[in-house]
């Protein structure tokens, strides 16, 4: 009797030929990796345990396509997705500020996800910022980056 | 001897008291909040802990392991949604007991059940971790190498995801451990010049990423969920009657724990599946189940917090997490200096005592705290979703930051989280990964001493019995989880 290969989506062939790209071009790299005089190289030279690894990592994805399909039952919906484009948002503003960065996202994911509150809008995106910027900064003497609020406390 | 009265004596230390009691009750607020757990809580408070002694830091994070592990079960029973999913069973039975108006009486049961299975496994790791211990004392290179692989193996059997998917997870983790400059050779390996990855992936933003910020994305999808909670008016001591139902299934159950937390890998999860399985077989009412029998309850409960003291065994005495939350607490560890193994019991043994008398304090202190305030942190699981987890957000950024006060933490934290939600989208657990980064830079060193110590000639590791039975030990991890499926879909059929 043969294995019938399921029918897979596209989704599936995107995961698969991600992973084994990130196999071959890591693989790739670690043959650049300076080798070693046998004296020096205790046991191993510096490339050969991740070209062992990512071999075996390419091995069970090739595997994986037959044995193992990757199933998705539902599309990404607009909260994850909004999500996900609310972490750029913050990676963009931490060039300004980390805390302004943390205050916005943390207020606009709340309000995305469906808080219409503004006592709790407002308290966790200021409020919450504030506490914890003061807690690491007075108890656990943390310096943060310097930015257009973080250079009031700072001087 | 001595450092088993030291470590107790260490608790009369009122500065770990009070970091035991608060972790307690912040280890119960997490586990009572849906979608953090006590895998995720650990990771995101581990840059607290940094400021600490290297005994209060350790000991808060075990006290919120121990007690976010018994809180699943407030949720479970009041609002049917696992706190933890190890407490997913809890479920089972405890909802429908509570729908019947005896929801005090359900989480009575579920404090009692748990503090027992707590109080027994913490036991069997004062005599089970010394004596693994000294038994490692005789590892050569080989033998360890074999060890760490088997644990490895271990991965596959984690109960989220698949065997392929984990051991392709647990890959990727070894792989991200290598990135940086070899310790042995100097040589600079994937760091593309940029200095922040000479000294590897730190794996606590990783931890705080795959286990925080990717579970934020995931309830990202889960905000229609409607939470109703059933009305409790307090939590009830077990009767005299109910003792007499339970008492053999937690003692089974807390066995059951025991040996799965032992287990390299496996968890709580897995452990209150089995007990909560066998409390079925074995009882004399199984139609019952999933109808508010409380020994459903009292099986899944005693497991799941009997797993905790069994993962501490191979993690404080070889190295080798046995769970995922245990990955973060031996993170924690390597953070603080302390390398775990078997000389943790010679040159470091007030330490591990001390841990261990810090663990059997917290099980104590959840019977009191969860008899006494079960009722107020009832109110916590009603905490709305898009409140709670923007602080998440906050607190997992800055908490990164505050590691080393760089940015570039901040950056890891993201993109593991990003990347560790698209794994979970595809079927592939994070767990596997967390222990493989932890487990990676251990594997390829014991490797390169096995090959100096055999010459370079690696077959001849299997000529050396102990390594042998754990590389048999491996292949049987590798393939068992097939014929565990098949268990668990006969049994559940």
């Amino acid at each position: 009797m043969t294995r019938r290969m399921p029918k897979l989506n596209f989704e599936h062939w995107v995961v698969t030929f991600v992973i084994i790209s990130f196999c071959g071009a890591t693989f790739w790299i670690s043959t650049t990796f300076d080798r070693m005089p046998p004296i020096l190289k205790r046991g191993i030279q510096p490339a050969d345990f991740p070209q062992l690894i990512l071999i075996l990592m390419l091995v069970l994805t090739v595997a994986m396509i037959w044995l193992d399909p990757i199933i998705v039952d539902k599309r990404l919906d607009s909260k994850t997705v909004g999500s996900l484009v609310l972490f750029g948002v913050f990676g963009g503003l931490t060039f300004i500020d980390l805390f302004l960065a943390l205050g916005a996202v943390a207020a606009l994911l709340a309000m995305f996800w469906g808080e219409r509150r503004w006592h709790a809008v407002v308290g966790i995106g200021l409020m919450m910022p504030a506490l914890i910027f003061l807690l690491f900064d007075q108890v656990f003497e943390i310096r943060f980056p310097r930015g257009v609020l973080t250079n009031l406390w700072y001087g | 001897m001595d450092a088993f009265i030291n470590g107790f004596i260490s608790l009369g230390d009122p500065q770990l008291l009070l970091v035991l009691l608060v972790s307690t009750l912040g280890g119960v607020v997490i586990g009572a909040l849906p979608g953090l757990n006590a895998t995720n809580g650990a990771a995101l408070l581990l840059p607290f802990t940094l400021s600490m002694e290297a005994i209060p830091a350790i000991a808060s994070l075990v006290a919120i392991y121990c007690s976010a592990t018994f809180a699943g079960a407030i949720t479970a029973i009041l609002i049917n949604t696992p706190g933890t999913p190890a407490s997913a069973t809890t479920c089972l039975d405890g909802y429908p007991l509570a729908q019947r108006g005896e929801a005090g009486r359900a989480l009575g049961l579920a404090v009692v059940s748990s503090t027992i299975g707590g109080v027994l496994s913490v036991i069997c790791l004062m005599i089970a971790a010394p004596l693994l211990a000294r038994m490692a004392y005789q590892f050569t290179p080989p033998e360890y190498f074999a060890l760490t692989l088997f644990g490895m193996s271990m991965l596959a059997s984690i109960g989220e995801g698949s065997p392929l998917k984990n051991l392709i997870s647990g890959t990727f983790g070894v792989f991200l451990a290598l990135v940086g400059v070899d310790m042995l050779t100097s040589v600079e390996r994937f760091t593309f010049g940029s200095h922040d990855l000479y000294d590897g992936i730190g794996f606590v933003p990783v931890m705080i990423g795959i286990f925080g910020i990717s579970e934020l994305i995931v309830q990202a999808s889960s905000l229609d969920k409607r939470k109703e909670r059933v009305s409790m008016k307090a939590v009830q001591l077990p009767t005299r009657d109910d003792y007499r139902q339970v008492w053999k299934t937690i003692l089974r159950s807390s066995g059951i724990g025991v040996f799965i937390g032992i287990l390299p890998a496996e968890g709580a999860t897995v452990a209150s599946m089995i007990g909560y399985n066998e409390a079925k077989r074995w009882s004399k009412t199984p139609e019952q189940f999933g109808k508010g029998a409380i020994e459903g309850i009292a099986g899944s409960e005693a497991a799941n917090n009997a797993a905790t003291g069994g993962a501490m065994v191979p993690t404080l005495a070889l190295g080798i997490p046995g769970s995922a939350t245990a990955a973060v607490i031996l993170a924690g560890l390597m953070v603080h200096g302390i390398r775990p193994g078997p000389s943790m019991f010679t040159e470091q043994a007030n330490f591990a005592y001390t841990i261990f008398w810090s663990m059997m304090l917290v099980n104590l202190l959840f019977l009191v705290v969860g008899l006494t305030g079960a009722k107020i942190f009832a109110r916590i699981t009603l905490i709305p979703t898009q409140v709670l987890w923007p602080c998440v957000f906050m607190v997992s950024i800055v908490g990164a930051y505050a590691l080393d006060q760089s940015m570039f933490d901040v950056w890891i934290v993201l993109i593991s989280g990003i990347i560790g939600f698209f794994m979970r989208r595809y079927g592939f657990s994070v767990v596997p990964l967390a222990i493989g980064l932890i487990l990676g830079e251990m594997l390829e060193q014991r490797l390169g001493q096995s090959m100096v110590m055999l010459d370079e000639k690696w077959w001849l590791m299997f000529t050396r019995p102990l390594a042998l039975l754990f590389f048999c030990l491996t292949i049987a991890a590798l393939f068992g989880p097939v014929l565990w499926t098949k268990y668990l879909v006969r049994v559940f059929k």
